[in-house]
Formats: structure tokens, sequence, C-alpha cells
């Protein structure tokens, strides 16, 4: 062929191409953390700063799973009240070793917990896919299922966990391990897991392609249905995982426990830069994203600027405001 | 909507072909239209109502008391409806979900000829009711206030954690402001935790963050104090002299039966209110007991002299 | 006017000469030394244009040329950096389509832009909706559409939803929507693009009808043979200049690729096998695709390419998607002698069969991701034996595929939908042989490409079967079909209605077979 023009050469395969969604999150995590140390520099505390990371825990490993199911193209509305659900499962079920076992129904419990998680993830992940049930539906069908389950297994009041159980479970949400406090330790780990499997692996790769779109997927001879039930899975197994730090918190399961999380949990991983569309996850974005939407309510409660009553939107007119930054400095 | 008239009609419709039956069977109906339990303090709304119909049942065969639990306004509107079209009732009593939406539907019951009891949230227009039973919410913020100024000695500083604004929030907030007026208590802050655990944790542990000294804490519900003590236990402070917060939750009363230091008393916004209520209603109806007007039950201090009064280790809350 | 070409050949430094230097009659549109910049790049430099009343002139070049640049300049899409506009003897500047569209310009779009939700009448007066009393006259509107369809020989009811209508239609919908009003000039970008034989004829038609109320046409097209049959006027444009402007029938369409691509062209079509083809590799009898397929057998053998011709709808596309299990089918197959049955793209593409899409943006490529993840989408697993990715062989296969299939990028880290067509089609084709198939279908090969990149993938097709693979083309263009292929069956309805090979390979004998009708070719006699 000598049809063409010459062409033109072709630069290093390598390149450092970072995009505004790739460090957006963390300048807006820094931004943050300088505008709290202006308004009080108590913000910047060790223990501070310790206390609203660790709680940040939770949004933060759901939101790992939220990447997934998100990244896929689909969405997860369910994930406040099963954490609610495996908690209270969780709980009874320790309860019910504790007398036999002892300390050996905390890890038996944890197991059950993963277990419990990983069938609600396969629920969710086959309604929507083999069932072919719209996302937004699929799992407000089961978000109620499992609020009315958790309602019902407390009598609407509250699953305490068992007294004997309590001290020796506390550390895992109080502890720290090297200065550093449990649940942050979790949720680095759930988040490097999630990097590895989402940006190293074929499954993540196969992940993506599926949101980003269906038909090129399909037609690449990747099975959508397969990939999307996993999405959902890995989700169930995060919920889970964060429903294992938040027992020792306040040692109980109630109806109110994890509610409206999964709200919070999709404003972390958009904020984190991965668009609800579905397409490139953005894992370590998703955990900045739960960090910022904690900052932002501790910095509220810390600072003296706005009335009680003006708390809420404040929030929201930090999130739009994030938001349209990234959306103009592309 | 369109569809709940429709069923409505079609209920009506039913009522006129079958209405022998609820008259023949000549037994006096209690209907009780409560919140479905979704938090600590209706649920044990809920067992109250259930415990009270089971033992009038029981105890009056010619008394039937029917429990119904709604979700949302909404809902409790159309169960309003439904349990009035299927049969005749003699009595209702109503804890409203919200008083706006809840003041016509019941205006109809009445109409119909039924007794009214209205249970803790008014309704707007106070000349449906019948019988008005309810806690006293300016008290539970008044006594909780009166006693810090006394322990504290009419010195020192708060934080206080309300709940979701409505007017229970707002009187029991007016009420605790009223009682320390005048001493040389501060509210240092204040800030909404939706009457929730986990958002009363998050707060308390942002108030202990940005106060280093503070010498009690209110948080006017005892869902949130449960949030409240966990973050003093995890922080270690020991300026803390009292955490305390109200409702009445059997976790907090057994801690006052204890002798717990930091949470000595408790003041009881009981949910055995609907107990009560049903109780007098159908005194009114069978025993031919007057009981029209307004009762309204104290908020008296619960201190570990009293406390086994105010404890129900069954009840969910 | 002047020609700016350095062309080096002869025969074309002559036909640049016989350029169209001035005209007797005052032109409705004229264009003059427009030039557009985007920072340092200039995509279009100093072109001017006349365009007279009644005149179809197409402008023609490769991708890149600047044509489409061009037409959204005229068409009020695009600003130019210098430059001026004159229609009528005024001078006008447009900085939004509206105001084109007032002067009298108006512009049918290469995509597709309806809403496949709304109706074609309510796709036809959207953001023009008729009124009375401030409400939408619907009876008034469904009978202008009903009439302006009838116009152009669209059959589509004005209450179809234009989702659920072909594409072919979708495309006369459009041009319906842009003829709606009266216009002085109307700028086509490609429409014959997804359309077939008939289609395209009666687009033809409505241009003729144009041509004949006194209205000017700008034609842009890939399809030189439509340019020589229609055009009064061809314009050559090459790397954002102009080249000149020729006399209609007076250019051999082998003249007009030399210009547009400035030298001396080889052989747009690779030869054909020298030896008859080998064992059969490929064997499928009484397919079956509920809807659209019904009793189809053929067989491909080794070293061949079998070409399938049909109309739009025929069912060529629904029978391949069906035997590799993209939708529901049933049919005997038999690969190399052994019997198969695919329920999964993933099971086809493991036995070595390779089907690349003809909806290359919104089926085969992810235009928002890299290269290499587009190259290696449909062969992780062979790339990447093992738990995780290797980004090290990846590189190399982006590579690899860029040097073999002449990929023209800016960087490997460029993404997809940065490529032009013919470049995405490129690496399209590359990322379908990264399976390694025995047996590669492909679905328009090169539709929406210029010149030069059609040629390159012939020549890589027939390479592909003399590496001793077997390939199917399935093509709309009948010329491409005869080009290319060793043997031509043809579809209509969802049955096969013959084959043409050896001295029947013509396009007569294949329009024959497509619409069982005989379909006159659209000659120079026709048109005047």
């Amino acid at each position: 062929m000598t049809l063409l023009a010459d062409l033109s050469p072709v630069r290093r395969i390598r390149e450092f191409n970072l995009t505004w969604s790739d460090v957006g999150p963390f300048l807006a995590l820094v931004a943050l953390l300088v505008i709290g140390f202006a308004i009080n520099p108590e913000f910047l505390s060790t223990t501070n700063l310790a206390n609203v990371i660790t709680r940040s825990a939770f949004t933060a490993i759901i939101g790992v799973g939220a990447t997934f199911v998100i990244s896929s193209g689909g969405l997860d509305l369910s994930v406040g009240s099963m954490a609610a659900f495996i908690t209270g499962v969780m709980i009874m079920f320790m309860n019910r070793l504790a007398p036999d076992l002892v300390g050996w129904a905390i890890p038996a419990g944890m197991a059950m917990a993963v277990l419990v998680g990983l069938f609600c993830g396969l629920g969710n992940g086959l309604i929507v896919t083999v069932g072919r049930i719209e996302p937004f539906i699929a799992t407000l069908g089961t978000m109620g299922i499992f609020r009315a389950l958790i309602t019902y297994l407390s009598d609407g009041g509250s699953i305490p966990i068992d007294r004997s159980l309590r001290d020796l479970y506390r550390p895992v949400y109080f502890g720290t391990v090297a200065g550093m406090p449990i649940p942050i330790l979790i949720s680095l780990v759930v988040a490097a897991a999630g990097a590895f499997l989402l940006y190293k692996t074929k499954y993540g790769r196969e992940c993506s392609a599926v949101g980003a779109n269906e038909d090129v997927a399909r037609y690449s001879g990747i099975s959508v249905v397969r990939t999307r039930t996993v999405a959902y899975v890995i989700q169930g197994v995060c919920v889970a995982i964060a429903a294992i730090c938040y027992v020792p918190r306040l040692g109980a399961a109630t109806p109110t426990t994890g509610l409206l999380w999964e709200l919070q949990v999709i404003t972390a991983v958009v904020i984190g830069g991965t668009a609800l569309r579905g397409g490139k996850g953005h894992i370590w974005g998703t955990i900045a994203g739960a960090v910022i939407l904690e900052l932002i309510a501790n910095l509220m409660v810390i600072s003296d600027l706005v009335s009680e009553y003006l708390v809420a939107a404040v929030q929201g007119t930090i999130i739009i405001i994030a938001m349209l930054i990234q959306r103009f400095s592309k | 909507m369109l569809k709940r008239n429709l069923f409505a009609a079609i209920a009506v419709g039913s009522m006129l072909t079958v209405g022998g039956h609820a008259i023949a069977a000549d037994k006096k109906v209690i209907a009780v239209s409560i919140p479905a339990a979704d938090h600590g303090w209706t649920s044990g709304v809920v067992y109250h109502a259930q415990a009270a119909a089971k033992e009038i049942n029981a105890a009056f065969p010619g008394v039937e008391v029917i429990v119904k639990t709604s979700p949302s306004a909404a809902a409790q509107v159309s169960a309003l409806e439904d349990l009035t079209a299927s049969r005749k009732i003699d009595a209702l009593v109503i804890l409203p979900y919200s008083s706006e939406e809840l003041t016509t539907p019941v205006k109809t019951v009445k109409e119909s000829g039924a007794f009214i009891t209205v249970v803790d949230r008014g309704l707007n227009d106070p000349t449906i009711q019948d019988l008005y039973v309810a806690g006293d919410n300016i008290a539970v913020g008044k006594t909780t206030a009166k006693f810090l100024v006394d322990k504290l000695g009419g010195k020192g500083d708060l934080v206080v954690l309300r709940g979701i604004p409505t007017v229970i929030d707002d009187e029991r907030i007016k009420g605790f402001q009223d009682g320390i007026k005048g001493s040389g208590l501060k509210i240092l802050d204040i800030q909404y935790a939706h009457w929730n655990s986990d958002e009363a944790f998050k707060l308390m542990q942002d108030y202990l963050a940005k106060y280093p000294h503070i010498d009690a804490v209110w948080a006017n519900d005892d869902d949130m104090l449960l949030g409240v003590l966990e973050a003093v236990k995890q922080a270690k402070r020991t300026d803390i002299k009292f955490a305390l917060g109200g409702n009445g939750m059997k976790d907090i009363v057994k801690k006052v039966i204890d002798g717990d230091k930091m949470t000595p008393i408790e003041t009881p916004y009981p949910p055995a209110m609907i107990k009560t209520a049903i109780w007098m209603t159908a005194a009114h109806l069978i025993g031919n007991a007057p009981a029209r007007g307004t009762v309204k039950l104290d908020a008296p201090l619960i201190t570990k002299a009293n406390a086994n009064e105010y404890y129900f280790p069954n009840s969910p809350f | 006017m002047s020609a700016h070409a350095r062309i080096e050949e002869s025969r074309v430094d002559a036909l640049a000469a016989s350029a169209i230097v001035a005209n007797s009659v005052e032109p409705v549109l004229r264009a003059e030394n427009l030039t557009k910049q985007y920072g340092l790049a200039t995509v279009l430099s100093e072109v001017s244009l006349d365009v007279l009343p009644g005149e179809i002139q197409a402008i023609i070049g490769e991708n890149g040329a600047g044509k489409s640049t061009l037409m959204r300049i005229l068409s009020g899409y695009v600003e130019p950096t210098e430059g001026a506009i004159w229609m009528e003897g005024r001078q006008l500047s447009f900085l939004r389509p509206s105001e084109a569209q007032e002067a009298g310009i108006a512009l049918v779009h290469q995509e597709i832009l309806l809403a496949d939700a709304l109706t074609v009448m309510e796709n036809l007066f959207l953001g023009r909706t008729l009124g009375r009393w401030g409400l939408a006259d619907d009876r008034r509107m469904r009978r202008l559409a009903a009439e302006k369809l009838a116009e152009i020989g669209c059959a589509v009811s004005p209450s179809a939803i234009v989702g659920a209508i072909p594409l072919a239609d979708k495309q006369l919908v459009q041009i319906a929507r842009a003829l709606l009003d009266e216009h002085k000039v109307v700028i086509f970008d490609e429409p014959t693009a997804v359309l077939t034989g008939e289609e395209v004829r009666r687009l033809q038609e409505v241009i003729l009808g144009l041509k004949s109320r006194g209205i000017a046409v700008l034609y842009i097209s890939h399809r030189l043979d439509e340019v020589q049959q229609l055009a009064d006027k061809v314009t050559v444009l090459r790397d954002g200049k102009l080249i000149g402007s020729y006399p209609g029938r007076t250019l051999s369409q082998m003249d007009m690729a030399r210009l547009m691509v400035g030298r001396e062209l080889a052989a747009l079509y690779p030869e054909k096998a020298s030896k008859p083809s080998g064992e059969p590799v490929l064997s499928v009898r009484n397919a079956h695709v509920p809807g659209y397929v019904e009793d189809v057998s053929f067989t491909l053998r080794k070293g061949e390419i079998l070409g399938f011709a049909g109309m739009i709808g025929a069912g060529r596309t629904e029978l391949f998607e069906g035997l590799i299990g993209l939708r529901p089918a049933r049919a005997s197959v038999q690969l190399d002698g052994k019997p198969i049955h695919f329920q999964s793209p993933r099971a086809a593409l493991d036995a070595g069969i390779s089907y690349l899409t003809e909806d290359r943006k919104g089926k085969g490529l992810l235009l928002q991701e890299r290269l290499a993840p587009n190259l290696t989408l449909s062969a992780l697993a062979r790339i990447h034996p093992g738990l995780y990715l290797r980004r090290s062989r990846e590189a190399a296969a982006i590579k690899e595929a860029v040097a073999k299939y002449d990929i023209r990028v800016k960087s490997y880290s460029a993404r997809a939908g940065e490529l032009s067509g013919g470049n995405q089609q490129k690496l399209l084709l590359a990322k379908v042989m990264m399976t390694n198939p025995s047996v590669v279908i492909i679905d328009e090969p090169t539709r929406g490409i210029d010149i030069a990149n059609k040629a390159q993938i012939y020549a890589f097709i027939r390479a592909l079967v003399t590496e001793g693979r077997a390939c199917i083309v399935i093509s709309s263009d009948m010329q491409e079909l005869i080009g290319v292929c060793d043997r031509i069956l043809v579809m209509r309805e969802g049955r096969i209605r013959g084959e043409a090979s050896g001295d029947k390979m013509t396009e007569h004998e294949i329009a024959f077979l497509a619409t069982s009708e005989v379909v006159g070719p659209i000659g120079a006699g026709d048109l005047m």
C-alpha cells in the first residue's frame, strides 16, 4: 500500500495521561482540608481526622462494590437496607453461638455475614440480569424487602449483640494497628483489592466494557449477564464487610441502621469520578468521595458558619459545586 | 387516588350487602390506628397497643379491639377508609402520622358516630376528639433541664442533640431552654441527629473534637443517647458528668435501675400511652365511665427509686 | 479560482487545468476564501466556491480533506476564521444554524439525529411545532408530513415511532425534515451511506426534483459512481485546500480518485485468487432466525471470499448474528466437518468464527476507551493467560496491529473515538483478528470510508484468505462485492435467492436476484 501520506510518528506507548476525573476528587479533598484548617485548626487534629475517616469506612467499603455495579452500567439502591439486614442476621447468629463457642462466635458470624451478603448480591444481580428488570426498580424492590426483614427480625426495636461478645468484638471498630484505626485499614485493603480486580484483571476490563457499551461487549464475546451479576455479588460482599465493621460500633441492628446509606454511597462514587451511566470506574476516587462527604458533615459541626437548619443545604451545595467543577474543567 | 376511591366504593358496596353481620354480632368494635414500627418508639407503641388489644379482647367478650398499623400518613388515611368501610366501628383510637393529613379522614369517622380518641399528636381541629391522651413534650425537656441545673450547681457547658424538625422536637427543645433559663448553664451547640443512633454517634464525636470541655450532654431521645454514650466511651473523656436522654427506652431505664453514674435519671414519654388511651376508651364504651377530655401524662423524673414502674423488659423499646 | 495542489502526475495536472474558471450565471451561494483554524491546525484554507441555482454540486475528498468543515461553515454550525459567505449578492455571517436556515440553507446530516421515542411527524416538526391558539395543530402537521414523505417517496406513516422504522427510512425522514421548509440551497452530507439500491435511486430522484425547482444542491459522497451520475459540477478538496471545480460527467471515477488522493492510484480492488478454493470450512444447513431468516443453506470454502448481497432488511446481518449466538436461531452448522452449535458469541469466537459488525461506533468499538483495550477486548483470555492483565503484552499487541493494519494514530493513548472512520474500521478489523479466527465474517467493511482506506481494507481482506482463512463479506455496495468476492450469494426477504459467480457477477444480475425485478441502471440519459 503506497496510497497515503506519511505516517506521523507515534509517541511512546506508556503515557501519563491524567484527567480531571482521575485527580479531581483528591484535589477537592485537599482543598477541603485546607479550608477546614483555616476555619478551625482543631479540624486537622489527629483525633478528629481519625474519627472522620473511620466513619467514612462504611461508605468507602460499600462504595468499592458500588463502583463495580455502577461501572458495569447498573445501580444498587438496596445497599443501606442490605447492610441493616446482614447486621441483624449476623448478630442473631453470633448470639446463638455465643454460649457454646464464646469468642469463636465472632469469626463464625463474620463468615455468615459474607455468605448472606454474597447471596443478597446474587439475588439482586439475577433479578437485574436474568430477570431483565431495570436496576433502579429491581433494587428499589429488594431495598424494601431487606428493610422490612430487619424491622421484622427486630420487632421494630433493636437486636443488640450478646454482652459476652461486646468487648471482644469492640476493637474491630475502635481498635488500632500501629496507630491506624482498624476500619481505615479494612477499607484500604478492600479498595486495594477492588482496584486490582477492576484495573488489573480481565474481569475488571470486561466490567467497564459492559458499562461503557453493552452491545460492544456482547459483540466482543463478553457475557453481559455474568459480568453484571458478578458486579452485584461483589457489591453484596462489600456490604457484608461494611456490616462486619459496623456491628461493634453501636453493638446493635435497628430498623434505622443504614438508612439512606445508598444515597451516601452513590454520591461518593459519583464525586469520585465514576459516571452514573457506567464505563470506567474510579475506585480510589470513590474512597476520596466517601471521605469528602464525611469531612463536609464534620466541617459543618466543627465550624459555626451555618445555622443547624441549613446544614443539609450547604452540604448539597458543596456537592453540586464539586460536580460542576468536574464538569467544566474537562 | 382514583384506585383507592374505587376500592373504597367496592368496600362500601360489600358492606351494604353483608351489613347485617356486624350488627348481629353486637360486639362493640374499637379500631386502633397507629404508625408501623419503624424505629424504637413506634415499635413500643405497636407493642403496647397489641398488648392492650389482647388483654381487653380476653377480658371483655363484648368488645373487639382491632389494631391496624400503617407505614405512612397516606397509608393511614387508606387504613381508616378500609376500617370504616367494612364495618361499623364504635370507637377509634388513633395516633396520627401527621396532624394535617389525618384531620379530615378522622372527622369523617367521627360523623359516622364513633367515639374518637386521639393520642400523642393532636389533630388540627381539637373539636373532633372526644378524648385526647398525650405525653408532655415540654415537660420532657424541662424536667431534664431542672435536673441538670440542680446537679451542676447552676453552672456548666452543655451540648444538645435534637431529632427531626417537628413539633415534638421543637417542644422538647423549648422546654429545655425554658428550664435552664436564668441559670448559669450554657448551650454550646445544638444540631440535628434525626433521632438516629449512628448520626448521634458521629455528631457527638464532632462535639467532642470541637469543645475541649463539656459538662453534660442532652439527647432529646434515647436512640440518640445510645450513640452519644458510645462516642463518649471511645473518647475516654472525663469532663462529661451527665449524658441524658428521654422517652423511656428500656435499656436506659435499666441503666437508671442499675445506678449508672452518667445517666442517673430518665424522663418518660412512654409509648405505653397508647395502652392508657385504649383502656380508657374501652372503659367509656363498656364501663359507662365518662372519659371525655384531655389527659396529659406527666413526664416525672425517673430515678432509681421509681424506675421499676417504667421498665418493660419484654417491650422492644 | 486556482488549484493549489502540488500534483506530480501529468494526468492529474491536465485534469486540474480543466477546472471551471468563471460562471455565466449569478451564483445563489458564494463562499470566498473560507479558512478555519483550530489553534495551530488549519483544517480549511482559503476555499472559494460558487453554487448556481438549480445546480447539483458534488464535494469530494478523502476523510480529513475539509469537506465536513466546509459544510458546517456554510450551514452555520462553525464560524470561519476568515472569509465571507454571500447569498444572492448579500454578505452574511452565520452565528448559529438557525440563521443559515432562515437565509435558505438546509443541511441533511450524515448521522441520524432523530428522537427514537417520538413519531415521524413529531420528529419532522420538532422545534417548530405548528400551533393554533397555543395548541399543537396535529391534523395540519400530519397532513404536511404525509405530503412531504410522499414527495420523497418514503412509505412510512407519519404516526410511526421513529425507533421502530428501518435505518434507511430514518435517513429519508431526516431528509424530509430538512426539506420541510423551502430552501435555496440544500446540503447533503453522505446521505446514501446507509441506503441501498432502491432507496438510493429514490433519493436521487428527490435531488433531481429539487434541481428541477431551481434549488441548488451540495452533495458530499464517497460513492464516486453516484457523483459521476448525478453531479453537474464536482469540487475536489484535499488537505483543507481547494483542488478545483470540474464540470460533471467529464471525470471518470479513477480521475476523481486521483484528484482526491493527489497521486496515481493503484487499483482499488486487489487481484482475485488464482487457484480455486479449498475444502469446505463452514457449512450451514437450514438456518432459521425467527422473524428474519428462513431456511438458508450455504458452504464456505477455505481461501474463499464469499459475498452476501441484498437489500437492507433482507436478513443478512441477522443470519450471521444468529449463527454466532447473538440472537436466537436454529441451524445445523459444521465447522471443519464437525457439527457445532453456538449458544454465545464467546463459543463462536473460541471455535474460530469472528464477526465484524456493520455498526462500528455502536457495537464495534468503545469510543471512550484507548486503542489497546479495544483491540484486545474479545481476546482477553488469549492475550492474558492467568489472573491479571499484562500491560506489556497489550502494548506489544497494539504496536503490532498499528503497523500491520496501517492505523493512523497520533499516539497510542488516543481514544478510539478520536480516530477517523477509516482508521476505526482498521482497528476493528485488527480487533476481530485478535482471536485468530479461521472464519471471518465482515459486515459492511467500508461504509462511510474514503477511497484510500477502502483499498487498504480490501487488500487486508484478500490477505486474510491467502493466509488460508475463509471470509464472508456482507455489503450493500454491489461494486464492492463484485470487486472483492470470489462468489456472491444474494438474499431477499430472509432467503437465499441465488448465486452470482464467474461471468454472472454483475450488478444487473445481483440487483435482479435481490429485488426479483430488473432495476435499470441510472444512466446519464435519465438525468437530463
